[in-house]
């Protein structure tokens, strides 16, 4: 989350006798909260200080020093981040199991294959249910955490950080007995004599996306409420008076100033849903395929490493395309937003 | 003695770093790292073959690390030159492909002294078997009152809905499929009947587990009644109070080998030898195979009892007609093609 500091120390930066780059009106603030939407914010400042430290030696001085405190973290990721996955990229290119030569045998396997291309499909589609479903519950949970008192908000707010202070291993065995023959939901509805036979709950997509939902819902839920809190209520009280109704007014004025928070939190969720390989193969089962699954299959089982990361490193560049196309959508809001 | 900032910063990142790095602070003393595989197993390991093994080499150091046979064959081949494990432990399938990345070090059998008491089916140049696991039937009896006999029972229309199998990702799913195809007509080399026969179940499955221990969940939760699964899990589930039996098909229970490999390139030869030998020897077999290990023995010296002899074999002879052993080599040429299959026919 190194996007909140950046932009802070741009921000104070301007305060420090070098105002005359924007004025201290510009300084739009509440929006770099959200690292990926605050890019823009972030990145012009960050040019200025640099082609500000010729100019100005003290100054520099100062920049210098906190982002040498950037190093630690920097030198971590480059070591344990950046070159394996240059490793898993070259990888990726030898042609056979055995690692003798070099070819682009493995991502024409996948590429040119119906079979890996729907599993790819399905992967980024599943995201995008355990995405929706977590928005359309998780919204009105934050919504209403707005709204209520001190107390009431204290209870919501460890309802949802609970299952973040459980491992998703728990939470996930949790739904298997949930979703069991004999689960909770399968004797309730027995009991109610609603049903004559337990329904098939577990190991179905239906299941699965529900699961999923629930174990990533903290991810949608925090950065909502962050959002929604910033939201003045006297913008509510002002449209009402202005004689909009309540749907109006949600649809005018809070959702669009809650856009950020949704954006962040879908990305979060989509990244964390297409990735959740416990989950996914705990409640999903051993007969739905997805690329994590598909992956671990190619490593582990068959040992065909280059083919495990040419997968590996196509679902990387299939989910920052979704990324990227979802982040250009919320700019465009953004705009919208501010407008 | 003065206590600076930086003093303390030193001593905090040198003990951080023995933390993280055990081998700067451990005397360079002559052990051996045996990777051995995860819970039950490990735990009959470090019962029974380690205080053997100690005993035979005068207190020598061992450690017991626990993963999974790809783990194994990952670690070694990333430093083969100066290996992190002595003695590594696998299923059949990945023995060979540890055998055949020159990964391991041919067994010194004229040195040894009970390579020879082996069944047959264990002794192997490359690496000897110290045990079977087996796989049969497995239901849970409160739901199945009446056992099942053969692996046709799965079909049987009464338990539509309650059959569970595993993907082939595991050797238990892939010998179960072997064995199938074998009884419509198929072999190692021809498992098409076998995908028929899992296509014509399909009604009934209700589960296929992406892996054997996601069994035992399934049945504890009720959503299986009836499934292929290992003996020695079976064991592990009844100990804690899960209603479930095992028995042997009369098409015979399918035995896979376990065996035990030298590394190439250990720093310990000797001891990685000893171990194996401890391993291989009746005492420590006999042991094992004794409650709660229930490790089924290849030493022919060990004389068979308790459950084992029960459910399993009454003795060496009879293992001969109560497992069948299959061929893993002809297995592996095209288990990749098999599991491509299973991903793109077996939706349930």
């Amino acid at each position: 989350m190194s996007g909140i500091g950046i932009p802070r120390r741009g921000a104070s930066r301007d305060g420090a006798g070098e105002g005359h780059y924007r004025r201290p009106g510009s300084q739009r603030v509440p929006l770099t909260l959200f690292p990926l939407c605050g890019k823009r914010e972030f990145t012009a400042p960050l040019g200025k200080v640099m082609a500000s430290t010729a100019a100005s030696p003290p100054v520099a001085t100062v920049t210098a020093y906190e982002l040498k405190l950037a190093w630690p973290l920097g030198a971590f990721f480059l070591l344990f981040f950046l070159a394996p996955l240059l490793l898993l990229l070259f990888i990726s290119f030898y042609a056979d199991t055995a690692m003798t030569h070099f070819g682009l045998t493995q991502y024409a396997k996948f590429l040119l294959d119906p079979f890996s291309l729907k599993v790819l499909g399905a992967t980024l589609w599943l995201g995008v249910e355990v995405t929706a479903l977590c928005l359309l519950l998780g919204f009105p949970l934050a919504y209403i955490y707005c709204r209520v008192s001190g107390w009431a908000q204290g209870v919501l707010i460890l309802i949802v950080l609970l299952p973040l202070l459980t491992s998703v291993v728990v939470r996930t065995f949790a739904w298997i007995v949930i979703l069991g023959r004999q689960g909770i939901i399968n004797t309730l509805l027995l009991d109610l004599g609603l049903i004559d036979s337990p329904l098939r709950l577990l190991y179905t997509e239906g299941g699965m996306v529900v699961a999923l939902a629930q174990v990533q819902m903290p991810l949608m839920v925090l950065p909502l409420i962050t959002a929604l809190t910033r939201i003045d209520p006297n913008l509510a009280d002002a449209s009402s008076a202005l004689g909009a109704g309540y749907w109006r007014t949600f649809f005018k004025v809070t959702l669009p100033l809650t856009l950020p928070g949704i954006i962040a939190g879908c990305l979060l969720t989509y990244a964390a849903a297409l990735s959740a390989f416990i989950t996914q193969t705990l409640v999903g089962g051993g007969q739905m395929l997805f690329m994590p699954m598909y992956l671990y299959q190619q490593a582990s089982t068959l040992n065909n490493w280059p083919f495990a990361a040419a997968i590996s490193f196509i679902f990387l560049i299939a989910v920052l395309a979704v990324i990227t196309i979802f982040n250009m959508l919320g700019k465009i809001s953004q705009g919208y937003a501010n407008a | 003695m003065q206590l600076t900032r930086r003093s303390m910063m030193t001593s905090a990142l040198a003990l951080g770093a023995m933390q993280l790095f055990p081998g700067i602070s451990k005397a360079q003393a002559k052990r051996i790292v045996f990777a051995t595989f995860t819970g039950s197993w490990e735990e009959a390991h470090r019962d029974v073959l380690v205080p053997a093994y100690r005993k035979a080499t005068s207190n020598a150091e061992i450690v017991l690390d626990p993963m999974l046979s790809v783990d194994q064959i990952a670690k070694v081949t990333a430093a083969r030159a100066n290996p992190p494990i002595d003695v590594m432990l696998h299923d059949p399938g990945p023995a060979l492909v540890a055998i055949g990345n020159d990964l391991t070090e041919p067994y010194p059998v004229d040195k040894s002294a009970y390579y020879k008491d082996l069944i047959a089916e264990a002794q192997d140049p490359a690496g000897p078997a110290i045990f079977f696991q087996t796989v049969g039937l497995t239901y849970n009896p409160d739901k199945i009152k009446k056992p099942p006999t053969s692996w046709e029972d799965l079909w049987k229309p009464e338990f539509k809905g309650k059959v569970g199998i595993t993907n082939l990702n595991s050797t238990l799913g892939t010998g179960f499929l072997v064995e199938i195809a074998r009884m419509h007509g198929g072999s190692e080399a021809n498992v098409d009947p076998g995908f028929k026969a899992i296509e014509a179940l399909k009604p009934s499955i209700s589960a296929v587990a992406s892996n054997p221990g996601q069994l035992a969940t399934l049945f504890q939760q009720g959503q299986i009644d009836i499934s292929p699964g290992n003996f020695n899990a079976i064991q592990i589930m009844k100990a804690r109070g899960v209603a479930v039996e095992f028995v042997a098909p009369k098409e015979k229970a399918i035995a896979f080998k376990t065996t035990i490999h030298i590394v190439k390139n250990t720093g310990a030869k000797d001891l990685a030898f000893a171990l194996i030998e401890a391993a291989l020897s009746p005492e420590v077999q006999g042991k094992l195979m004794e409650s709660p290990y229930l490790i089924v023995p290849t030493n022919t010296k060990v004389k068979m009892g308790g459950e084992i002899a029960k459910v399993l074999a009454k003795d060496h002879a009879d293992m001969k007609n109560k497992f069948v052993f299959q061929d893993w080599k002809k297995i592996n040429e095209q288990r990749s093609a098999w599991i491509e299959r299973f991903n793109r026919e077996i939706k349930v």
